[in-house]
């Protein structure tokens, strides 16, 4: 099977994520295969919430904080700023209280909770994890390709939309047992209403979309993660282990991507024995990759004759990788 | 003989002074050492009891709601007294 035969034959697998350990490629695979689906005429969104995100680097300019970024027809790429998007959120909060109560100014004392509240690094994690709900739920696009950062980064990514699951469930019963208090009470008094409870409103909306996107990430009908790997030692070792890792988490593991293959016609003739070595040293990890994982691998990616930054280069290996097989 | 007899006066008469100086004191430091463990339980494994510890994303999604409460839950977690306030545990003069 081959990648272009895994996004064919699966259509419904719209939620795609690349991970691997740093520097491997994640990025440029992520960027390929967006190209190319949108070339397929799919709506494609790229996106990280990676603080050192690449997607400016790759497509050659600047989207960091723009929203999503329109690169060629079908294609957009987003890079979420965090820490604009907790201003923002931060203002908005402030702006709901003014508008609630008609205050003049928001109270010293909740104001000076609200700025406290952002200097947590619990902040940044939740208000992160919040950015890819609100990307995911939202369903704009037939594709989603999520470029992640390194595995155990990814993992904990990933095994947070568990946590998180559980914990707005469990918050979310406690609310409703307080609201069937409010209802015995005002059963009790003869009163015929019970007061909407706005709090509850707001648990159940954010437990929607939670649970929304928990889904999504952990269904192997709708969610495919591919593992990135380069036939080196170190490489194979580290994605074995987390690919045990990840099975206990549920993560829809859908095959593996080998990248930086050296060109089989560079062995060839008098070559100096620096190259000789590389290239035996990468067929040992190549065989090794064939014990390994089989038929999981789905696509051996040549190592391009300089870096992939920029549609040409994309698009050239769009082309290597998905047309020439 | 008579020092065994002795050796238990003496016993019996350290715990009578410790059931009349030292028994409150003991037994107030063990309430507050309690009370605190379940301080310290409720803020670091509240969710064992059904206290979830909230992302910070999401309290502040609340917060708007329960500003009018502030102040008054304010007051009243000040105003609630602790076991070792209360006038039974007062230790009137010593």
């Amino acid at each position: 099977m081959s990648l272009r035969r895994v996004f064919e034959s699966q259509p419904d697998r719209r939620y795609i994520m690349f991970g691997g350990k740093g520097g491997l490629g994640k990025t440029t695979l992520s960027a390929t295969s967006a190209y190319w689906l949108a070339q397929q005429g799919k709506r494609v969104l790229l996106f990280s919430v990676d603080p050192q995100a690449s997607l400016s680097d790759i497509f050659q300019r600047d989207i960091f904080g723009k929203g999503p970024v329109p690169i060629i027809e079908n294609l957009w790429a987003q890079e979420v700023d965090a820490d604009r998007r907790i201003k923002d959120y931060q203002e908005e909060i402030r702006k709901k209280i003014l508008d609630m109560y008609g205050f003049e100014k928001v109270p010293e004392e909740i104001d000076n909770y609200i700025a406290a509240a952002s200097a947590e690094p619990a902040m940044e994690e939740s208000a992160i994890f919040d950015a890819v709900v609100d990307i995911i739920v939202r369903g704009d696009y037939d594709y989603y390709i999520y470029d992640l950062v390194p595995l155990g980064h990814a993992l904990y990514y990933l095994s947070m939309a568990k946590v998180y699951d559980e914990w707005i469930n469990k918050i979310t019963k406690l609310r409703e047992d307080m609201r069937q208090y409010d209802q015995v009470a005002a059963t009790m008094r003869r009163e015929e209403t019970v007061q909407e409870d706005q709090i509850l409103s707001e648990l159940t909306y954010i437990k929607d979309r939670i649970n929304a996107s928990s889904r999504i990430l952990t269904d192997k009908a709708r969610t495919a993660f591919f593992f990135v790997v380069v036939p080196e030692e170190m490489i194979l070792l580290d994605t074995k282990k987390a690919a045990e890792l990840f099975a206990k988490f549920d993560v829809p593991l859908s095959g593996y991507i080998v990248n930086r293959v050296l060109p089989a016609d560079l062995g060839a003739g008098t070559i100096p024995p620096y190259l000789r070595n590389r290239i035996a040293m990468q067929k040992k990890y190549l065989d090794d990759i064939k014990t390994s994982f089989g038929d999981e691998v789905l696509a051996y990616v040549p190592e391009m004759e300089r870096d992939v930054t920029g549609l040409p280069m994309i698009e050239r290996l769009a082309r290597r990788l998905f047309d020439e097989g | 003989m008579l020092t065994e007899r002795w050796a238990r006066l003496r016993g019996a008469l350290a715990q009578f002074m410790y059931g009349l100086t030292g028994y409150e004191f003991a037994r107030h430091a063990l309430e507050m050492r309690h009370e605190l463990e379940s301080v310290f339980m409720v803020v670091t494994f509240g969710d064992l009891v059904g206290v979830p510890v909230l992302p910070p994303v999401y309290s502040l999604r609340l917060l708007p709601y329960v500003v009018p409460e502030i102040a008054t839950w304010k007051r009243h977690m000040a105003q609630r007294k602790e076991f070792w306030e209360k006038d039974e545990y007062d230790l009137h003069g010593l």
